[in-house]
């Protein structure tokens, strides 16, 4: 079997990552559930580096796609959009936090001056 | 009357220098009142000019939106056990003697949240745009609404004590006169509109909402209610 560059590129990027979501968990910077979801992405995408054609043809196959690369397609679109979900609800999280800040600084200048 | 008794009149404002002197002078010569202005951090000198009239500024070192100034507002009649607070668009737009027909209409109808409706005043001149983007937002929150109102947008609203410690608003930007209402209604506050005048100018038709704003407030609006 021929190996090409990205079916050791990839895993070994992979392995990186994995080892430093692993760092991270047992520095205390991340929770089991983060490290777990991150182990689970970076094993799956070596998977899918080192068997990528039969990867992707058991998911067509599953999905009812003629062609590996529509699912793969489908696949990338559909984590796009809930990467983007996420980061939508990060945003929302960090403008309340941010109002919330801006307000108790108001509440409090003016209590202040209201004493002095 | 006692000091926490008396009317509480809060301006949200932005970058309104130009006319915020005007709108505290009206409001001061229709009735005894405390007036408050949410300066939401403003980048020309309206806290001077509101500084200059003597009446209480409270500001936000960012600008947070309508909807943030709004909730401050609330958040400081909480703190000071105000009983009645209203609250004005700071453009002028509003006129002052219309805070004497909601008193009336929040004493006659024993309503907790009053709504100075545009549409309810037949001598209104009502700009077509302005008039399609409230139709748009009224049918979309008269969708989430057990009752039917004729301006949810309206930012001229009277609140009593028991609604100043109902309403928690958590949108930022205009979307919180929606959710003002929906909230009132979960609360099971009673709630009535009125009529009131208002005066579009160049000025004011240059402030508040865009068709831009107006799909990103409608976009808000429902996010929070579909992933609250």
């Amino acid at each position: 079997m021929e190996i090409r560059i990205f079916q050791w590129l990839v895993p070994a990027l992979a392995l990186s990552f994995l080892m430093s979501h692993l760092l991270r968990y047992y520095r205390g910077r991340i929770d089991l559930r983060e490290t777990v979801s991150g182990i689970l992405l970076w094993l799956g995408v070596s998977a899918l580096a080192i068997f990528p054609d039969a990867i992707s043809n058991a998911f067509a196959q599953v999905l009812g796609f003629k062609s590996n690369t529509n699912a793969i397609l489908f696949l990338a679109v559909s984590l796009l959009f809930y990467f983007q979900y996420r980061l939508y609800h990060i945003q929302v999280r960090q403008r309340r936090q941010l109002t919330q800040l801006t307000r108790a600084l108001a509440l409090q200048e003016f209590l202040e001056k209201e004493k002095s | 009357m006692s000091d926490e008794l008396l009317l509480t009149v809060i301006l949200p404002a932005y970058n309104e220098a130009k006319v915020i002197g005007g709108v505290i002078d009206e409001i001061q010569s229709t009735l005894p009142c405390r007036i408050v202005v949410v300066d939401d951090g403003s980048s020309d000198n309206t806290i001077e000019y509101v500084r200059e009239k003597g009446v209480m500024v409270i500001r936000h070192l960012l600008n947070r939106g309508a909807g943030a100034s709004c909730m401050t507002g609330i958040s400081l009649a909480r703190e000071n056990n105000w009983q009645q607070v209203a609250f004005l668009d700071a453009d002028g737009q509003h006129v002052a003697t219309d805070l004497l027909v909601l008193q009336a209409c929040m004493k006659e109808t024993e309503a907790d949240l009053v709504i100075g409706s545009r549409f309810m005043h037949a001598e209104n001149r009502i700009p077509r745009i302005r008039r399609i983007f409230n139709a748009m937002a009224n049918i979309l929150t008269n969708t989430f609404c057990k009752h039917h109102y004729s301006d949810t947008q309206s930012g001229f609203r009277l609140l009593n004590r028991r609604a100043i410690e109902a309403i928690d608003l958590y949108q930022d930007d205009f979307s919180y006169c929606s959710e003002m209402i929906i909230q009132a209604e979960q609360a099971d506050l009673k709630i009535s509109e009125c009529p009131i005048f208002v005066r579009y100018t160049e000025y004011s038709m240059s402030k508040g909402q865009d068709f831009q704003v107006g799909v990103m407030t409608a976009f808000h609006f429902l996010w929070k209610l579909i992933f609250k």
